[in-house]
């Protein structure tokens, strides 16, 4: 498959899947209602701790933004496999002509880049209901951060997926993960002001680094060139690691015919 | 029976992660969050969020006991029969109604263990009863997103607005004396945000004939909740009768 086939297909994929998502009232709710309502608690938080700033409200726009990014990459990545046995199509795509890996590649990353409408939102909403200014130290590396984030959390959403798939209520694995990421990952609250054992985890996430890199370029002194860095290099372990799942998830699946039982 | 066929998460897989864990991580979210962003202890927080996180059960718990007979296919059935429309009610409430005092108080715990919550002793008893009138209005404003999802493509639309809505404007975060003024009056409609004051003042000690008039208003909430809920539930029964759409989704 040739390299412009397969962007032509992820391309293809990601935008099927926003419209999919664009569907549903659950992501209706999760990517454009929720962050504004977490933005309007913290925004309110940090007013009622007397931090009212610029630098503290776009801290608090771009926090919030991510915490929407990450609800909509777990709970639009954690089912996607399980959504395609239920449409009955799991069984088409895997035994397609195309790779299925680019398919659910364009699948998460439709998911995330859906997310970050979160970002965009959270940002309008603090410029129009709480007069924060809309300005950013480094510009022009401003669309490399929001790429390289894009791309880590897609990545990291194949691996959700993934893995996922083996727990039967995938749901509910969203519903325990969406918190504990917002707090390690250090969306609103500084990773060093939790616990020391805490922060090797956080290196590990996406999230953390996809954020630092917006944040850097944003709000930061210097360009967040080890941030973006941190991104790409963590897609790459995340796509392997994803796809050595897939195949040991879709192998067992042949093996035990179960690739179309729910 | 109703609390097992109808709820989907009556089950260790799902209510284990959801009903334990989110729980669980919420409170530590909200401390950490709330003692950085502001000056209060991670206590204030975790106060406010074990109380919000029986919303799980409530809202949710209720939504689902009355929407999902529609998604079922049973409620056809259930309308047919001849039983009392208050005691089926009464039915699904008093399930979730428990539940969400279980999950309230595993989070209590938790903030005591973890967080520094401290009850003083002379307000126990008003913090208790303040505890279950607020479960019972949240438990009460459930059954109305119950009510209102027998005519919705998606019930837990609406319970997941006043999950987060509860969040916002009930002082479970942010003291509502802090909120602007329009937020504090729509906060003085809503469950939670009487019964909450009243434990946070019986954590400090106050008795009964201090809080007793926040748990009045909290129960006088819940029963109007219920109400609306009840009628809701009844005029929609009639209108599906009415014009055929009792299956309709």
């Amino acid at each position: 498959m040739s390299a412009t086939r397969t962007v032509r297909l992820v391309w293809f994929v990601t935008w099927f899947n926003v419209r999919m998502l664009l569907a549903s009232e659950f992501f209706i709710l999760t990517t454009f209602i929720t962050p504004l309502i977490f933005a309007s608690l913290a925004f309110l938080l940090f007013e009622s701790g007397g931090r009212q700033g610029g630098q503290t409200l776009m801290y608090v726009a771009l926090g919030t933004g991510m915490m929407g990014v990450w609800s909509t990459t777990l709970f639009g990545c954690g089912g996607a496999i399980a959504w395609q046995r239920w449409e009955g199509t799991l069984e088409l795509l895997v035994n397609a002509p195309s790779r299925y890996d680019f398919i659910l590649a364009g699948q998460t990353m439709g998911a995330v880049v859906l997310g970050f409408y979160g970002i965009v939102a959270t940002l309008v909403w603090g410029v129009v209901l709480f007069g924060m200014p809309l300005e950013a130290t480094f510009p022009l590396i401003l669309p490399l951060s929001l790429f390289a984030a894009v791309v880590s959390l897609g990545s990291l959403g194949m691996l959700i997926a993934t893995t996922f798939v083996l727990y039967r209520h995938a749901n509910a694995l969203g519903n325990l993960l969406e918190y504990p990421i917002w707090l390690i990952a250090g969306l609103l609250v500084p990773i060093a002001t939790l616990p020391v054992w805490v922060r090797p985890l956080s290196w590990l996430l996406a999230p953390t680094w996809g954020m630092e890199a917006i944040r850097g370029a944003a709000t930061g002194t210097e360009p967040p060139l080890l941030a973006i860095a941190m991104c790409f290099g963590l897609a790459v372990v995340y796509y392997v690691l994803a796809r050595v799942m897939l195949v040991v998830v879709l192998d067992k699946a042949r093996r035990d015919a179960t690739l179309a039982l729910q | 029976m109703s609390y097992g066929m109808l709820f989907n998460w009556a089950r260790p897989s799902i209510y284990i992660p959801t009903l334990i864990g989110g729980p669980t991580f919420q409170l530590l979210f909200f401390a950490a969050l709330g003692s950085y962003a502001t000056d209060r202890s991670p206590a204030y927080f975790a106060i406010g969020n074990a109380v919000q996180v029986s919303a799980l059960a409530g809202v949710f718990g209720m939504t689902m006991a009355i929407a999902n007979e529609r998604w079922f296919g049973t409620l056809p059935a259930l309308l047919a029969s001849p039983a009392d429309r208050a005691a089926l009610f009464a039915g699904r409430f008093l399930p979730f109604l428990l539940n969400g005092l279980l999950v309230s108080l595993y989070a209590f715990v938790l903030g005591v263990v973890f967080l520094g919550v401290r009850l003083e002793p002379a307000g126990i008893a008003a913090a208790g009863l303040a505890l279950l009138a607020t479960v019972f209005s949240c438990t009460a404003i459930g059954s109305l997103q119950g009510a209102i999802s027998l005519r919705l493509r998606d019930g837990l639309f609406g319970a997941n607005l006043i999950m987060m809505g509860v969040l916002l404007f009930c002082g479970v975060n942010v003291p509502v004396e802090e909120l602007p003024g329009w937020m504090q009056v729509i906060s003085n409609a809503l469950p939670f945000t009487h019964g909450l004051a009243a434990i946070r003042q019986a954590a400090d000690g106050a008795g009964l004939s201090q809080v007793g008039g926040l748990i009045a208003i909290e129960v006088l909430i819940g029963i109007v909740y219920a109400l609306l809920a009840f009628g809701l539930f009844s005029f929609l029964e009639r209108s599906a009768r009415r014009n055929a759409t009792l299956d309709v989704r």
